[in-house]
């Protein structure tokens, strides 16, 4: 997910949080993402849905650009199909499981998982009635290399592919507005009758996860690069919706109508009930929620795009995981993508035991009552997320197991006499160090609490607030930014894959603890090609681990988040592929 | 008149070429990366530098401020490299790449929004603001003006957001006396345009009536004790005479000066009361903007509300002296 969002700003100490999709499978999750009771009444064919949105257009509309958990649920469940997709499921598993969409099945590899093999269904149409093509997937996959007009969006394609690099590090192949490279793209990518097959550069095991995320059609004649999907360049769809308006702004909409030409046989996926979903935009937050708890009029088949104003919670929940009786069948309390966690510039603080030291003083009771109490999250242990599945193993920083902790569990109010021992382990007096947040309310009061816990330890902290539309933008760069700060990331789909390499590689994307370990990065590989998915997460789950021993980044919380439904739509609970609304089985209600 | 109308111009000429420069200049003293920003999650070195170049941040300030001002003039073209490069006719104020909206049509979108808002809300609170003061200035002391002047002190109070709050949960979700606000034209569909702005009429009159209704009251019994009204009684000057001809056009001379000003920064937006009640005018185009660290979109409309504001304060000094002959311009 990628790009800012005023919600997340607003709600949690993250600031900008980049995204994700994801969430999986169950373990130790102790939240449920499902309205307890459920919606009642029976899927009425028919009607208008509204998605209320505080934000004043969609973050992107392109399918090559599209990267947030949300924004990829509600275009996938309408108007965008991809190769391979989710099923529709509250269940943790099965809500996770790739299931074929665009193609026939979930792909075919090669036995090293160097090449993967697609075969597009037969009846699947754009919405003037033309056949979706093999060559419009391959066209819509080569938009992502053209990194300066398609940006924004996921690039694993650039990054799989088995195209070779420029001199300066980038494909070698520019896309298919200067064409450079063209040849080698059409050696990577080739398509034989309905059937696409990708050559990769490395064994991608996961590659039929991989191509749930901007591997959709775009048919060349429709590609205004740029402005494709804006006003005035609407999307064109091969789902079961098409954009009949999309004005941006407050006031701004959004309307889908039903695709006369979509054909529910050549897709197994989405229901396709109501007759129109209108999107609303610029909604303040606050007037959206007592909107959605009145429920009166179009409202009762509102849903919200956010999150509920804390100061609404304990109207709507009685804790993290019930509903007052009010709101029975209309509320979800869930994991949001994100895992939570501090930064911390390994080059700046090279010291481990300084690094845990800083973990070891931090007061994260303090710091959750500020972001929102229990309704925020949970302890993290880590930067694997339980709710990604197999991946996830605890890895014993919370209950005092690891080697370093000998069996002192941390309290999470933190312990600064352990922290004192730490330090004085390093042989060097405790540092000064820099925190960098983005300068929100919430945050501010966060990193008084951050200052106060460290420095009971005999830190020195020197908070540095940003501008928060330009957070990310100058903790990148360590000749701005301080020693540590907030971060949070989510997987982009059920594997570790997605979390590990873009947090701990340079070449990852997302390092901002500017680490660069040459056996880190091999054991990052040898994680990453490994063909075996059971030994594959063993070795995600023993990286997880060695990420919390070295204190390269601070975990602090596991996300969560609550939102609400009018009285008269479902079904009302969260995705777990995306985190979201399961938006292709949504449906009103008498 | 006439040159004292040219030198205002070419005055408001330069003040805004120097505001465009401190604007320009002071965006790119900021910390922040805008191409790391439009990079997105997965980022690389030579991502970055492919965006900035695209945006032509690699430029030197000097020539891409030349590239802007040209594009006022004479107009842009951006994303060169698209299938559809974006064709930026003069005058071009820049590209929104975060809305995918050209600058001068985002803000062309937004103002006539904040116009009917501003315009709105400006005539309430005149009548309502200045008929209240003097209606309390002729009552001075008796229960009239002790109530008018308590119901100043409320409005003058309560926040514009608590108000907005407060009518939207009573109006529209609880009692439904109103639809939800959704802009639309007067010319297109007057009554739902009036349905939409009522509130935030309401919402943005009511702290500024509060306001008027205590500055005319001030200026016109401060009148009221001048020599020239006790010579005009002692003329024998009917009571209406004194107060209409004599006292209040004095009195309201420097309410002109405040009401032309107060409106100039409401056409600037109004930042809570639109991003309330969910109108796309100037003022969350601004917010948004800022939120979105949206470089040309912040200039634009820094730029535009700038003259707006100049230019209306050329207005009132004009009007100025319209009202009081004895100031003269020049």
């Amino acid at each position: 997910m990628v790009r800012s969002k005023a919600w997340l700003l607003r709600g949690f100490a993250v600031g900008v949080a980049f995204a994700l999709t994801l969430a999986a499978c169950g373990g130790g999750n102790a939240v449920s993402s499902q309205a307890s009771g459920g919606a009642s009444g029976a899927p009425k064919t028919g009607g208008t849905i509204y998605l209320l949105s505080l934000n004043q257009q969609w973050d992107q509309v392109d399918p090559q650009r599209i990267y947030t958990g949300e924004d990829l649920a509600f275009f996938g469940g309408t108007i965008q199909r991809s190769l391979t997709s989710y099923k529709y499921s509250a269940d943790a598993k099965e809500g996770t499981s790739v299931t074929a969409d665009l193609a026939t099945d979930t792909g075919k590899p090669n036995a090293t998982a160097t090449e993967w093999s697609f075969t597009l269904r037969d009846g699947v149409t754009w919405q003037d009635g033309s056949p979706v093509t093999c060559e419009d997937v391959k066209y819509g996959v080569s938009r992502t290399f053209a990194t300066d007009v398609i940006n924004q969006g996921p690039t694993y394609q650039v990054a799989y592919l088995d195209i070779p690099s420029a001199k300066d590090g980038s494909s070698a192949y520019k896309g298919p507005y200067k064409k450079t490279g063209q040849d080698l793209y059409d050696k990577a990518v080739t398509c034989n009758g309905n059937t696409i097959t990708f050559k990769l550069s490395k064994p991608v095991p996961d590659f039929n996860y991989t191509v749930t995320l901007g591997f959709s059609p775009v048919r060349k004649s429709d590609d205004t690069g740029e402005s494709y999907g804006q006003p005035g360049h609407l999307v064109v769809s091969d789902g079961p919706y098409m954009v009949q308006s999309y004005s941006i702004g407050n006031g701004g909409k959004m309307v889908l109508v039903r695709n006369p030409k979509w054909n529910k046989a050549s897709d197994p996926i989405r229901a396709n009930y109501p007759d129109t979903w209108e999107v609303d935009f610029g909604i303040d937050p606050k007037v959206m929620d007592q909107r959605l708890i009145a429920s009166a009029g179009k409202d009762n088949f509102a849903i919200q795009y956010g999150n509920i104003q804390p100061e609404n919670l304990a109207t709507i929940f009685t804790d993290p995981e019930h509903t007052t009786a009010q709101f029975t069948g209309r509320a979800v309390s869930g994991f949001d993508p994100y895992a939570r966690y501090y930064w911390v510039n390994v080059n700046k603080v090279p010291d481990v035991n300084v690094r845990r030291a800083m973990w070891v003083a931090l007061d994260r009771q303090a710091i959750r009552l500020n972001i929102g109490g229990a309704f925020a999250g949970n302890m993290a242990d880590g930067v694997i997320k339980p709710n990604i599945g197999q991946d996830y193993a605890s890895t014993g920083l919370l209950d005092g197991s690891l080697d370093w902790e000998a069996g002192t569990k941390v309290p999470d109010n933190g312990d600064p006499d352990l922290a004192k021992t730490l330090i004085a382990k390093s042989g060097k007096p405790a540092p000064t160090l820099t925190f960098n947040f983005a300068n929100t309310p919430t945050n501010a009061k966060t990193a008084a609490i951050v200052k106060s816990s460290l420095e009971k330890a005999g830190f020195t902290i020197k908070v540095a607030p940003l501008e928060a539309g330009q957070y990310y933008s100058i903790v990148f760069d360590p000749k701005k930014s301080g020693e540590f700060g907030t971060a949070g990331w989510g997987a982009d789909w059920p594997n570790a894959s997605t979390v590990i390499p873009p947090l701990f590689t340079q070449k990852g994307g997302w390092d901002l603890s500017q680490l660069d370990d040459a056996t880190l990065n091999q054991a990052v590989d040898a994680a990453q090609t490994d063909t075996d998915r059971a030994d594959q997460s063993k070795k995600w789950q023993d990286l997880n681990k060695q990420v919390v021993e070295n204190m390269w980044v601070l975990p602090t919380f596991f996300g969560l988040s609550q939102t609400l439904a009018g009285k008269k739509v479902g079904p009302i609970y969260r995705w777990p592929a995306y985190g979201s609304w399961p938006y292709g089985q949504m449906y009103t209600m008498p | 008149m006439a040159a004292y109308l040219v030198r205002r111009v070419v005055g408001m000429v330069v003040l805004l070429f120097l505001l465009s420069v401190t604007v320009f200049v002071l965006f790119n003293l900021l910390p922040g990366d805008p191409a790391r920003l439009t990079c997105g999650k997965a980022c690389t070195p030579q991502i970055i530098e492919a965006n900035r170049h695209r945006l032509g941040l690699d430029q030197p300030v000097l020539t891409q401020y030349t590239n802007f001002v040209k594009g006022i003039f004479f107009g842009r073209t951006f994303s060169e490299d698209s299938p559809e490069p974006i064709i930026c006719h003069a005058p071009c104020l820049g590209y929104s790449y975060n809305r995918h909206q050209q600058v001068l049509a985002a803000i062309a979108d937004a103002a006539p929004v904040t116009f009917w808002l501003a315009v709105g809300a400006f005539l309430i609170w005149i009548v309502v603001g200045i008929s209240m003061g003097i209606l309390a200035a002729l009552n001075r002391g008796s229960w009239v003006d002790r109530t008018i002047m308590g119901i100043s002190l409320i409005g003058y109070s309560m926040p514009s957001f608590f108000i907005g709050l407060l009518l939207i949960f009573f109006v529209i979700i609880r009692f439904n006396w109103l639809p939800f606000p959704s802009y639309v034209s007067p010319f297109d569909n007057p009554i739902q345009f009036l349905q939409t702005m009522i509130l935030p009429w309401i919402v943005l009159a009511v702290l500024n009536a509060a306001f008027y209704m205590r500055l005319t009251r001030n200026q016109v019994l401060e009148v009221f004790g001048d020599d020239y009204i006790r010579t005009a009684r002692a003329k024998g000057l009917p009571e209406r005479v004194v107060v209409v001809k004599h006292a209040l056009r004095a009195g309201l001379t420097p309410i002109v000066t405040a009401a032309g000003l107060d409106l100039a920064y409401l056409l600037g937006g109004a930042i809570i009361s639109e991003n309330i009640f969910n109108l796309p005018g100037l003022g969350s185009l601004a917010v948004g903007s800022v939120l979105n660290s949206d470089l040309p979109l912040i200039t634009g409309i820094t730029l535009v509300t700038a003259t707006i504001i100049i230019f209306a304060n050329l207005v009132v000094d004009l009007l100025y002296a319209v009202i009081d002959p004895r100031v003269r311009v020049g």
